[in-house]
């Protein structure tokens, strides 16, 4: 595969997939700083995966493994690293809100899901994207049981929490 | 709320994304990840491979145009010689074992590990190869009748490396049991909760 047909499928998979790597990119970092660097980094793992891309599985969930995991490592990295940035300022942001105002509810669910450990989170992203078990137990490796015990933790923490969201708490 | 109603609530965001993205931006900065991509296993391996190659073949060349009979500094260039290899042939191993992981978080992480400990095992053997050559070096120096100074000058040089390799091997050891936590949160179903972030 030569630079540039990698180039065009990077191209074209970020123009129809990247709203799945920006609720990623939302759950993993917290600050713009963060959202840019994770946002180029899955950029770069889903550039260099390209090639091994065999269509054996849907590009989404290809794009879900990559981004996940690099998503996953970038947050234990950054759970350690202090907060010592320079030239924040010098830089040109690639991700800009969109004005375009959201439910109250969805920065409470990311608010919720935030709370949760990288693997937790993961899980949770790919239950509410309405992966199949088998998908999930494919993209994550491991078991359909074991992703079924967690998803079932994972349920009742969250919609336990909600009632003090509808109750205005 | 249930968690169906949750569902209904993110997928709102697949009608209205949450970023505008700045294509030009983008492009830019990963062009310029990429340059920076190399990674640090690489860099340990041909650091350490250059340097025993580097070094041992100086000893063994100057050792030679001075016709010198000084055995130890022979044993020395040929011990580093064979850490080299040893490392060539470590780095072989490393980069066909990376194939055999499955593609899956797990399988991920699992390579990440399977590259720590190797990183682990590296440094630590780096280190304690700097026994058998400060042995070797001291030897060379003792039969070549050297100044005192040159022998007090390699002890502290010797002493700063031990120190520094300590360090890195630790940094490592630390780095692969964070990911050996990351495996653990993911195959035990029953470890769940939340974090500080």
């Amino acid at each position: 595969m030569t630079d540039a047909e990698q180039q065009t499928t990077l191209n074209l998979w970020l123009s129809q997939y990247k709203g799945l790597i920006f609720k990623i990119v939302r759950s993993y970092a917290f600050t713009t700083m963060d959202r840019d660097d994770l946002f180029q980094e899955i950029t770069v793992q889903v550039w260099k995966s390209i090639p091994t891309f065999r269509n054996e599985c849907a590009i989404t969930t290809w794009l879900y493994r990559i981004s996940l995991n690099t998503a996953i490592r970038f947050a234990q990295k950054e759970r350690k690293r202090s907060e010592s940035r320079t030239d924040i300022d010098s830089v040109s942001h690639v991700l800009q809100d969109n004005p375009v105002p959201h439910d109250g509810k969805l920065s409470w669910l990311y608010n919720e899901i935030a709370k949760l450990n990288e693997i937790d989170r993961s899980i949770t992203l790919l239950m509410l994207e309405g992966f199949s078990y088998k998908e999930m137990a494919t993209i994550v490796g491991i078991t359909e049981t074991n992703i079924g015990v967690k998803i079932n933790r994972i349920k009742k923490q969250l919609t336990e929490k909600s009632k003090n969201y509808d109750h205005g708490i | 709320m249930e968690f169906d109603d949750m569902k209904k609530v993110w997928d709102t965001q697949n009608n209205e994304p949450l970023y505008v993205l700045n294509e030009s931006a983008l492009h830019n900065r990963v062009q310029v990840k990429k340059r920076k991509a190399g990674h640090i296993t690489n860099i340990s391996e041909l650091l350490a491979i250059v340097a025993n190659i580097g070094g041992g073949g100086f000893i063994l060349a100057t050792t030679l145009s001075k016709e010198s009979s000084n055995v130890y500094l022979y044993l020395l260039a040929a011990w580093m010689f064979v850490t080299a290899i040893y490392c060539v042939v470590g780095r072989i191993r490393r980069i066909r074992s990376n194939t055999k992981f499955d593609r899956s978080i797990l399988g991920d992480i699992d390579q990440a590990i399977a590259t720590a400990s190797y990183q682990v095992r590296l440094s630590g053997l780096l280190r304690w190869n700097i026994v058998p050559i400060s042995v070797l070096i001291f030897l060379g120096l003792w039969s070549g009748e050297k100044s005192i100074w040159i022998a007090i000058g390699l002890v502290v040089f010797f002493a700063v490396t031990w120190y520094a390799t300590g360090w890195e091997h630790n940094y490592y050891k630390s780095r692969r049991n964070e990911v050996q936590q990351l495996r653990n949160l993911l195959v035990n179903s029953d470890t769940g909760g939340t974090i500080t972030t």
